[in-house]
């Protein structure tokens, strides 16, 4: 855990001093550019303002509500999948469709479909996580040698259970790496749905911030933001995702 | 471990790389105006937005307006969004650019280096409903959804100005909010879903009352009390000082212009028809719609400045109209000693 801090502490500050050297160095007009000195100032205000905070716990609630949507649709998708052939191909199919579409790009039919609310921010964010999601998932499922299959088999299991007791642990790995993609693609589909419509008055989040930061022409705003993101994703790629590991996949000895 | 220090290499190496090459295209730009001498004329960066309200720049651009009145002139034509046009300017890659008064006036308080080189004129802005029970901003309840293209947009500000005239209170309607682009919103609007209405501006105001349950409950005028410019033109600094001839050019080119489209606008619906991808009819009549006013002029620069600054968009109102306005735009408003001149007048509004 030490270690893990000692490097990302080596990576910030060295970014820090990047940005500072090239802030300092005039190159750039300061309005678009600003100090470090003064994004940080930025930052804490936003933060005692509690506006930041506000708008951060409005988008990890967009984002959570998305996953878990997302989540309950791969495993009963992906668990049919395993079960019939044909629903396979099919998902397939769709999986190749779907994944490359930009959740941005079917916002207007968001729109038609959910109306301007949170229900379409969420469906662009399911759209955004699910089909890489499943993705993994399916790849993950594939990959289990028959022979733990058959030994389930043999102890009587079958169908979802088999799925469940067998196959999950098994592919484990792969659901991780599944739901680690899905969280970065969550963020990046929450950002840009916002930012092309956010909810003005009190309920609105990050990408909605940034987007009023920047019409205001508040960069050093844009980049708080900016540092709000990274710190989630700091906290939750060590915390969260680390535990997880540690008591998983470390633990069962698939991973060093 | 030297995994991550491969990686913090490579990103290092990546961010030098983006430094330096921020570093040559500085001492590009420099070589290039060394040899202006040798190339046939300077070279103009213009941005535009979509919208009829810029006809005036598209008829300066088609008819190659600029080239006529500096011979040899390379202009560059860009359409972009109205915040990259900004942060362009101020990075230096565009030298004049168009934008609502709004916008102009936050990056002004901001300190950008520019000032108006041309107005464009008045369009008429409305808020319309599909909704028979409204009729005005009172009947709005908390569910009813007001479109507008963002938050401190001109759309927005009128409507905050209608609030405070209508409710008391500028921010009253801010919470029924929400911002949404001009298509999108009129593909709502005219489906009647998921908004209420919408303050909008030509041609998506047109084709919104073609419909036959649309109808206006606020106009833009009526809020903003008195008749205002929805567009301008800063020039940058750099631009304005160091290409004297280049932008008088465009001045005279962009005053021809507006002068063409007052008194032929037959002739430049037939023009601008294929950019708009509209019948030539429709964009005659649009040109010509009542309200609709093409002019160089500035109105209700002051009118928004102070609304702005009492609604905390802006710190400062200009002291002068000199500071927010280059040479030929100050001349057009006039100083008259001991009051206000009309047009002087025309920069304030009309609360009464």
């Amino acid at each position: 855990m030490i270690e893990i801090i000692k490097k990302r502490a080596i990576f910030i500050i060295l970014i820090i001093a990047l940005w500072e050297t090239a802030a300092r160095s005039g190159i750039f007009p300061p309005l678009l550019f600003p100090s470090t000195a003064i994004i940080g100032k930025t930052f804490i205000d936003g933060v005692m303002r509690g506006e930041l905070i506000n708008n951060a716990g409005f988008s990890i609630y967009l984002i959570i509500a998305g996953l878990v949507l997302t989540l309950l649709l791969t495993i009963a998708l992906s668990t049919l999948a395993m079960l019939s052939r044909t629903f396979d191909n099919f998902l397939d199919t769709a999986v190749a469709v779907m994944n490359p579409l930009p959740g941005i790009a079917l916002l207007p039919l968001a729109i038609l479909w959910f109306g301007t609310g949170q229900m379409s921010i969420i469906f662009i964010i399911v759209h955004a996580t699910l089909w890489p999601m499943i993705l993994n998932t399916v790849t993950g499922f594939k990959t289990v040698p028959p022979i733990y299959r058959e030994v389930g088999e043999n102890i009587g299991l079958s169908g979802s259970g088999l799925v469940l007791s067998i196959m999950v642990p098994a592919a484990f790995p792969y659901l991780l790496a599944g739901l680690k993609i899905g969280w970065s693609r969550a963020w990046r589909a929450l950002i840009a749905a916002e930012m092309v419509f956010g909810t003005a008055g009190v309920n609105g989040g990050l990408g909605w911030y940034i987007y009023k930061q920047r019409y205001l022409m508040d960069i050093s705003g844009v980049f708080a933001a900016l540092m709000v993101i990274v710190i989630i994703g700091i906290l939750i790629e060590d915390l969260l995702f680390g535990i997880i590991e540690r008591r998983t996949i470390k633990r069962w000895g698939m991973s060093a | 471990m030297t995994k991550k220090i491969n990686k913090l290499v490579a990103i290092m190496a990546l961010s030098a790389l983006l430094l330096s090459a921020g570093c040559s295209a500085k001492t590009g730009e420099k070589t290039e105006k060394n040899s202006a001498v040798d190339v046939p004329g300077p070279k103009i960066r213009i941005a535009i937005q979509y919208g009829l309200g810029y006809a005036p720049v598209q008829i300066v651009q088609e008819k190659k307006l600029i080239e006529k009145y500096l011979p040899g002139a390379q202009v560059e034509w860009k359409q972009m969004g109205g915040e990259v046009i900004r942060e362009a300017m101020i990075s230096g890659n565009v030298d004049i650019g168009f934008m609502g008064q709004g916008p102009f006036f936050i990056a002004w308080d901001k300190g950008a280096d520019w000032k108006i080189a041309t107005a464009l004129g008045s369009s008429p802005l409305g808020l319309q409903t599909y909704r028979k029970d409204i009729k005005s901003l009172q009947d709005f309840k908390k569910d009813d959804k007001i479109a507008t293209p963002y938050s401190g947009s001109i759309q927005h500000i009128l409507l905050a100005m209608a609030a405070e005239k209508e409710l008391g209170d500028p921010k009253a309607m801010d919470n029924n909010m929400i911002s949404m682009q001009h298509p999108d919103a009129a593909t709502a609007l005219i489906s009647e879903r998921a908004i209420a209405a919408h303050f909008t501006s030509p041609p998506y105001l047109y084709e919104e009352l073609s419909s036959p349950n649309i109808h206006q409950i606020l106009d833009g005028e009526e809020a903003f009390g008195g008749e205002f410019g929805f567009l301008v033109g800063p020039a940058t600094r750099k631009f304005h000082d160091n290409n004297p001839a280049a932008y008088a050019a465009f001045v005279m080119a962009i005053n021809e212009a507006v002068t063409f489209i007052n008194n032929n606008p037959q002739e430049a619906a037939r023009i601008l028809a294929p950019s708009f991808k509209l019948p030539e009819d429709k964009v005659e009549k649009y040109l010509t719609w009542p309200g609709t006013n093409y002019t160089t002029t500035p109105y209700g620069l002051m009118g928004f400045a102070e609304f702005m600054k009492k609604a905390g968009y802006i710190s400062k109102v200009p002291a002068d109209f000199d500071q927010i306005c280059w040479e030929n735009v100050s001349a057009n408003i006039g100083k008259k000693s001991g009051g206000k001149s009309p047009v002087e007048k025309a920069q304030y509004r009309n609360t009464k």
